[in-house]
């Protein structure tokens, strides 16, 4: 793709990110994304990158509490918003409800879509703190997993709202 | 990734914008939630030298005037049409096809603007051509068509795959652009031109800044379904809206609209299918005659896999249970939600 | 016998905390300062010579560090199988031509991604096109291009064969004579990938004279070992370091070309390079899985029973030989292993063709074997009018019974499965309905059995694994088995809790670091839980031996009277004779010249057989764990579209007994939801070697609204001692194939229509109900 047109000299940008709560300043072109930016210059890998197709929902975080593609949204976009990742999802060492059931439900096998998916269902039960079984499916659609079948994550959305009686099945 | 370089702006009006984009000629391109256009960026079908980005722009609510018109802000997200009171209540049709857009990310990013104006799409095109498919295609600017290999190059068959477009065509809506030189309204059916290579009809300093829904006719039924392997995810094979009124005297049909998208470079209204109902008593007989009748009108393009012959099987079928919905059956399952 | 604390319970997973806090680190996660990018240079041909390479250009530009060739390697090759008769048959980057669409020609190492691409497209690479050939029956032809010579042993008179398998026994042709109903079909199993959701990814950094490799596989040692053959270097001076995987299936396994890259690019800059494979370039230049054609002939007794099979599998191979020579010997095996076949013909080929090379995709040919023996019993079952239960439970193998190749299946539970399944599913009442029902949706059941193997020999073919004490009296463990999702790390751990009597939680694993962990079999031959594990608790057994021993000295007492129990060792003659696990190691070390507790344990299968059968004629001894199940499926089909979903699925399998069920349940459910895809979504579409489909858009991997209920019950055969070996049965692979079968059978039911080739497609249905339909009308 070298072209001979004289390629324009594009200067990086600051951006200002507050991620989990910590502002960042950082240094972006406008083509990176929020997942390079996330993963590179910030440090935390825990976003993952599974398609960078928008596809696959691995790459799902939180852009001012919305559930978002961060492989296909620019970090300049994001200039003084707010991104949560899984990383900010336990206080400390204490899980935050989703993250739990997850445990014990067996919602993790390899653990890859996990933090998309613990993303979109916080984003979920913010909004809607019973979800049905068709708006679990609803919200959850763009996260693809292919080591659980999702019967269990399902279960753990149940059980971190509450819902149907749904008892941890691992100790 | 995307590997090449790009400046990006953001201006504070859509007015800006037009003026960014007259001034940035064929380099500028606008940017609203950025799901059709980055993909299409990382793979290098579209290599803009400027992206105008309108996320510093607010989208107004949707709202609904004294005579019943519904305006909608282009910028406003495709969950908060899906999740909008107003528009659940009034446009049920826009709001179930907001709700099957993508999944929930996408729809939290998308707009309805950037929706109208996605790119269409094919197996081939939608690919990094590093090592398959090198040789550029007619809508990359190249020498041949993959697919169709017998098109000129004036023929590109790639399908405009809108869930939303089908609606607001049955709802007879218009759009609202902006461009430098001013505000002007087209019919939706307008907007597109029929042809892969550039689908749409705007000027390139053209934004589209609202879609504007006349109220619809009292106790209009309508009917929807989006024909997909998946339950959600991915981009429909055939996606249909319908609407219909039975008059006073129960059985005669009214204003109706039917509406197709996803089966050819543009979604398509299905006026000889709309003729067949249009003054007539609405039962199977009808409905089967609107169907042949759409079917007739309607060359769908294979797409995505998808053979000509089973898009008609399963529109034959959905059609009819559309229309059925539309007039107050609900018995097929394509109630809308 | 004293209850087991840890062994049958659903522990939480021991990565479980890293894997949603995000702190799990992946090979992609892996930082290290310096790091370069690389891109890998891929073939736009399906076949071409090769006949001119210039990377003058790429190495020119700024900011490029290395760019490499086929030249600039030792020229080993390397391959799915080594054997003398299947000796390694690929480069790690092309010599000369190119078989397939994006095989690998050259890689480069960059300071970014930007320019590691920049420099690929100043490659200059001419090519001398060749005829191309993509369907394996048009490549047998003798007028067929050439892709490779076929192999000097398969002694047909086919092009482009890279192996065969052949094996008989028993009379067919007089078993055929003697049958009531003889019949024939043939069936096609679908391309489909392994989607797993973390992509290829390498980064190798060479320091020291030493390579340090991080990469998601399905096994350090086999890695190890073929990275350091390629790269000819001693196994001691390659290390392949722990990485939590993000999933594999089988597409893990093979050494593949940006892993030598990856690790020659930095050996060369002295820099780490870092190259990760995009969704795209996974989908299209990747491993696949095996598509079969089966052509099947049973003949049976009017009672159903088996009397002769002849079977001819024939495997579209791709380019290279890959695993193609395993899989058409593993159809010959998920054959024979359910049912009694007194009389058989097997053959295979494994042909050639311009298409990328495969590996094995869970369940390795036992899917698409399953489905084909599965369907063709069913229409067997109808036409003699037999039920679909009857037939099976006549034909099923029974415990303790000798297979033909001189394994014996040992506690095989597939009658009890059998007998579950059809009671839980109410099968009986329920078949036979949907093809009488009126409304537009139709349900229908089916059944599916199946037979895997759990643990065989392939190099590295034993499993070691340490459990050193430390002088707290917490164990560590130190094994080689990765852990790809499938919980091998909290297994083991509750194997040495169990064992040591100690809590959970204070058992500390190191995996699957080939400097510091024993050697391991990995995670690929289905055989992690039985044989690492084994390993693991005789290792166990091993520290608790000595601890054990030395109390007796201590105590002056019995060994035998002596228990453990929560890190405590005690006389239960004398319960004042006690010492803490703490105070036994300090004793040791202090009266033992330092003896600080390292208990060692090692397990293989098959213990007396040197080696794996023969892949061409099957002879040998295979393994000594045998893994039955019995699956059923619901399907709704709407009879006006065609479309068809997965509504319930119940497994019933005999996995010897689980040592955590909630993690059998877990493989079980990631099956279900393999096998509907398979039947009914996924498919790799290409078109003269191209691939049309390289997204998961377009790729119709499940979503979370495909998933169906599912069901599952296991029939125990097995059980767990204490100090004895143990056997469990492998989940992780063969569940995929019993639901596969069951769904088509399933499908059947409803509608009447029989497919015989995957995906059962809303068209393919339709077409198949229209023509029943024509039919009937045809004949009033």
């Amino acid at each position: 793709m070298s072209g001979a047109a004289a390629k324009p000299r594009i200067r990086s940008r600051i951006i200002e990110i507050s991620v989990n709560g910590e502002r960042h300043e950082i240094s972006v072109k406008p083509r990176h994304t929020l997942v390079e930016v996330l993963r590179e210059n910030i440090g935390l890998t825990g976003t993952k990158d599974g398609c960078e197709q928008g596809v696959c929902g691995a790459c799902t975080v939180l852009l001012d509490g919305h559930p978002t593609l961060a492989c296909i949204t620019l970090a300049v976009e994001c200039d003084g918003k707010e991104v949560s990742t899984v990383e900010g999802l336990a206080r400390g060492q204490v899980f935050s409800a989703i993250q739990q059931a997850f445990l014990d439900q067996g919602a993790v096998q390899c653990g890859f879509c996990t933090p998309g998916m613990l993303m979109s269902i916080t984003a979920l039960l913010e909004k809607n703190s019973k979800p049905t079984v068709p708006e679990i499916k609803k919200a959850l659609e763009g996260n693809l997993c292919r080591c659980t079948g999702y019967n269990a994550i399902v279960a753990a959305v149940q059980q971190a709202s509450g819902q149907d009686d749904v008892k941890p099945v691992m100790q | 990734m995307i590997d090449f370089d790009f400046d990006h702006e953001r201006p504070g009006t859509l007015a800006e914008a037009a003026k960014l984009l007259d001034r940035h000629g064929s380099g500028g391109r606008i940017m609203a939630g950025g799901t059709d256009l980055l993909p299409n960026m990382r793979v290098n079908i579209l290599q803009p030298t400027t992206l105008i980005s309108l996320s510093e722009i607010k989208a107004e609510a949707p709202k609904r005037d004294a005579a019943g018109t519904i305006r909608i802000d282009a910028l406003t997200r495709l969950a908060a049409i899906a999740d909008s009171a107003l528009i659940k209540k009034n446009l049920p049709l826009l709001a179930e096809s907001a709700r099957v857009v993508g999944s929930n990310q996408i729809r939290e990013m998308g707009t309805l603007g950037g929706n109208l104006c996605q790119e269409t799409r094919c197996l081939y095109l939608n690919q990094r051509h590093d090592y398959q498919f090198v040789a550029p295609c007619f809508k990359r600017g190249g020498t041949c068509c993959y697919p169709f290999p017998q098109n000129k190059p004036d023929t590109c068959w790639s399908v405009y795959m809108s869930d939303v477009a089908p609606a607001l065509i049955a709802l007879d809506a218009e759009i609202e652009t902006v461009g430098k030189s001013g505000v002007r309204r087209i019919a939706i059916v307008d907007l597109f031109t029929g042809s892969g290579l550039t689908p749409l009809s705007l000027d390139h300093d053209e934004i589209v800044s609202a879609v504007i829904v006349p109220p619809q006719p009292k106790d209009a039924g309508f009917g929807y379904h989006k024909s997909a392997r998946r339950g959600g995810l991915e981009f429909a094979m055939a996606v249909m809206a319908a609407r219909l009124r039975i008059a006073a005297d129960r059985k005669t049909c009214t204003d109706v609209r039917i509406a197709i998208g996803a089966v050819r470079e543009r979604p398509v209204r299905l006026l000889a299918a709309e003729r067949v109902l249009a003054g007539a008593a609405l039962d199977d007989a009808s409905i089967a005659a609107a169907v042949t009748a759409a079917l007739e009108e309607l060359k769908p393009l294979p797409h995505h896999g998808f053979t000509k012959s089973y898009i008609v099987d399963n529109v034959r079928v959905y059609l009819r249970r559309v229309l059925k919905s539309a007039g107050g059956d609900k018995s097929g399952g394509v109630d809308l939600a | 016998m004293s209850e087991l604390n840890y062994i049958g319970k659903s522990f939480r997973r021991k990565d479980g905390p890293d894997k949603v806090t995000g702190r799990a680190v992946y090979s992609q996660d892996v930082k290290l300062p310096g790091t370069l990018i690389g891109r890998i240079l891929r073939s736009p041909h399906p076949h071409a010579r090769i006949v001119r390479i210039d990377t003058s250009k790429a190495q020119a530009l700024p900011g490029v560090k290395a760019v490499i060739t086929v030249d600039d390697t030792k020229g080993i090759k390397h391959g799915f199988v080594e054997t003398p008769r299947y000796p390694p048959d690929q480069e790690v980057l092309a010599r000369g031509r190119v078989v397939y669409v994006g095989e690998e020609i050259a890689a480069d190492a960059a300071i970014d991604h930007m320019t590691a691409q920049e420099a690929l497209d100043l490659i200059e690479v001419d090519y001398e096109i060749q005829p191309a050939v993509f369907d394996p029956v048009e490549a047998m032809k003798p007028d067929a291009p050439q892709i490779h010579p076929t192999h000097p042993k398969a002694e047909v008179p086919y092009s482009n064969v890279s192996g065969r398998t052949s094996t008989q026994w028993g009379d067919v042709e007089a078993g055929f004579a003697e049958s009531d109903y003889v019949r024939e079909d043939r069936f096609e199993s679908h391309l489909r990938t392994h989607g797993y959701l973390e992509p290829q990814a390498t980064i190798a950094n060479w320091e020291n004279d030493r390579l340090n490799v991080w990469t998601s596989s399905m096994g350090a040692f086999i890695k190890r070992a073929k990275l350091a053959k390629t790269l000819d270097l001693p196994y001691s001076a390659v290390r392949i370091h722990k990485t939590y995987v993000g999933g594999t299936f089988g597409g893990k396994i093979d050494l593949y070309s940006h892993e030598y890259c990856a690790a020659r690019l930095s050996m060369l800059t002295r820099r780490p390079v870092r190259i990760v494979a995009t969704r795209e370039e996974i989908f299209s230049a990747y491993r696949h899985g095996q598509p079969l054609a089966m052509e099947i002939k049973t003949g049976v007794k009017k009672d159903g029973t088996i009397v002769a099979q002849q079977l001819r599998i024939i495997n579209n191979s791709g380019g290279y030989r890959g695993s193609g020579v395993v899989v058409i010997f593993l159809a010959w095996g998920f054959t024979m292993i359910p049912y009694r076949i007194p009389n058989l013909k097997y053959e295979g080929l494994s042909v050639y063709t311009n298409h990328t090379t495969r590996a094995p995709q869970r369940g390795h040919g036992c899917p698409q074997i399953r489905f084909a023996i599965e369907s063709q019993l069913d229409r067997i079952a109808e036409d003699l009018g037999i039920d679909p239960v009857t037939i099976r439970l006549r034909n099923a193998r029974e415990p303790w019974e000798e297979l033909p190749n001189g394994d014996n299946v040992h506690e095989a539970g597939l009658i009890d499965c059998i007998k579950v399944a059809a009671k839980k599913s109410d099968f009986l009442n329920k078949y036979g309905k949907g093809r009488k029902a009126t409304g537009t949706i139709r349900r229908g059941i089916g059944m599916g059995v199946s037979g895997y193997f759990g643990g065989s020999l392939i190099y590295p073919n034993g499993s070691g694994v340490i459990v050193k004490m430390n002088d707290d009296g917490t164990p560590t463990v130190l094994t080689g088995g990765i852990d790809v999702g499938q919980g091998s790390e909290t297994v083991i751990s509750q194997i040495v809790a169990e064992e040591l009597a100690v809590n959970i939680d204070d058992v500390k694993i190191i995996s699957s670091d080939t400097d510091v962990t024993p050697q391991d079999i990995g995670a690929w031959i289905s055989g992690m839980t039985y044989v690492t594990g084994n390993a693991a608790r005789q290792a166990a057994g091993n520290a608790r031996q000595k601890m054990l021993d030395l109390a007796a000295l201590r105590f002056n007492a019995d060994v035998a009277n002596l228990r453990v129990k929560d890190k405590v060792i005690f006389n239960q003659r004398d319960p004042s004779q006690r010492m803490t696990y703490r105070e036994i190691i300090a004793y040791s070390i202090a009266t033992r010249r330092g003896d600080t507790i390292i208990g060692e344990g090692f397990w293989r299968t098959m213990r007396d057989t040197p080696t794996h059968p023969s892949l061409a004629t099957t002879k040998g001894r295979w393994t000594e764990n045998y893994a039955y199940s019995c699956q059923v499926a619901e399907v709704d089909v709407d009879i006006e579209t065609g479309e068809a979903r997965l509504v319930r699925a119940l497994t019933v399998h005999d996995c010897g007994f689980p040592i955590n069920p909630a993690l059998v349940k877990g493989q079980i459910d990631g099956q279900i939801s393999m096998a509907l895809g398979h039947a009914f979504l996924e498919e790799v579409i290409t078109k003269d070697g191209f691939t049309l489909n390289p997204t998961w858009l377009d790729y119709r991997m499940p979503t979370i609204h495909e998933m169906a209920a599912s069901d599952d019950a296991d029939v125990i055969t097995e059980e767990y001692v204490v100090g004895k070996p143990y056997r469990t049965k492998e989940v992780g692979e063969g569940l995929v194939s019993g639901i596969l079968a069951a769904i088509a059978n399933a499908v059947y039911d409803a509608t009447g229509a029989r497919l015989t080739s995957t995906p059962f497609t809303p068209e393919k249905i339709l077409k198949a109900t229209r023509k029943i339909a024509r039919d009937a009308r045809g004949r009033q």
